[in-house]
């Protein structure tokens, strides 16, 4: 296995459920998440030739998931053939505590707007207000500003 | 009572992920797949834009060797294809260069903003200057200057409007792929 094979597969399986909850948050069911998982899978291996191990990893992989769910055309035909996730859950579908959990997220995050909706997330994961504005492109100031209003509008829904 | 509302959607974070992280979700045989996808872009408008210049290059010359019309108004033509080619690969070329590792939503934003802004101007400008002197032009070579004197010209000029309808719906129709495809990434990060 070539070595940018061998990183490309090592990313994909630390970071796959980073990836999916991405995804998660950007879809309305359980097929769009399968298209922009795969969609942003192929723009990792795409980009992972030119990935330097020494930017932020967390970063990298955000903004590729992001710029995925932002740009890919939701009707576009798949560039390779389905092969479906191995998941024994269905967030959109289970009736479980742990997917009733996080369907009230997503509905919750899902009404935001696009930049809203990914700041959040973030902010959620614990990044820094400079991680989030390194991704998003918008000053630190700017995502405290944000946040701040979104906090209200998280808070009336 | 703010910050435990904030605090819930932290843990319902954190939840959904460990229960991720015990999921397989990708397989080997999904990696092998997406490992064969090469580097490559579907470009259909750019592409699109070649084939119609190649094909218009090869044909132009042969109706001026048949004399339909001149060769300068070939060379006019070629010319006038060549400007427009080079024109959908400027247009397109931020596009192509966006960078899913380095760029950020903004710079996204800024270049999709950039890209509809010059191809509405390319169509509300350059388009009505280019083809309505082309058209007049082409009437001119193919129905009047070297028709007999038995044919009506005006009925010389039908097969002009007929393809350049073709030409202008099939142009517009790539024209309005490219614009919505930007203007749908633009409304997305700009909605409220």
């Amino acid at each position: 296995m070539k070595q940018e094979e061998e990183t490309f597969a090592r990313l994909v399986r630390e970071h796959k459920s980073t990836i999916y909850t991405v995804c998660y948050m950007f879809s309305k069911d359980e097929d769009e998440v399968q298209d922009l998982f795969q969609e942003t899978l192929i723009n990792m291996w795409k980009g992972v030739k030119g990935f330097r191990e020494e930017s932020k990893i967390d970063t990298w992989i955000y903004r590729v998931a992001l710029n995925t769910c932002l740009t890919m055309e939701r009707k576009k035909k798949r560039e390779v053939k389905s092969v479906p996730l191995t998941m024994d859950v269905n967030f959109f579908e289970d009736n479980d505590a742990n997917a009733k959990q996080a369907r009230q997220l997503h509905q919750r995050i899902n009404q935001l707007a696009y930049v809203d909706r990914a700041i959040v997330m973030l902010w959620l994961e614990g990044m820094t207000y400079d991680e989030i504005g390194s991704v998003i492109g918008i000053t630190a100031q700017n995502v405290a500003t944000k946040l701040f209003r979104i906090k209200e509008q998280l808070k009336k829904m | 009572m703010e910050e435990q509302y904030f605090d819930e959607m932290r843990q319902q974070m954190a939840a959904l992920k460990a229960q991720l992280d015990k999921q397989e979700i990708v397989s080997d045989h999904l990696i092998r797949e997406i490992m064969k996808v090469k580097t490559k872009d579907i470009r259909s408008t750019k592409n699109m834009c070649i084939v119609a210049t190649v094909i218009g290059l090869i044909t132009i010359p042969f109706n001026s060797i048949t004399h339909t019309w001149s060769w300068t108004f070939s060379a006019v033509t070629g010319f006038m294809l060549l400007f427009c080619l080079i024109a959908t690969f400027y247009i397109h070329r931020p596009v192509e260069n966006l960078n899913y590792m380095t760029s950020n939503l903004s710079t996204v934003a800024h270049v999709m903003a950039k890209f509809k802004k010059q191809y509405d101007n390319w169509l509300h400008y350059v388009t009505p200057a280019l083809i309505i002197p082309w058209i007049t032009w082409a009437c001119y070579e193919f129905a009047w200057k070297n028709a007999s004197e038995d044919v009506n010209p005006f009925l010389l000029t039908l097969p002009i409007f007929i393809g350049g309808t073709i030409g202008a719906l099939i142009g517009y129709y790539y024209h309005c792929k490219a614009v919505n495809a930007a203007k749908s990434i633009l409304e997305q990060l700009e909605e409220k």
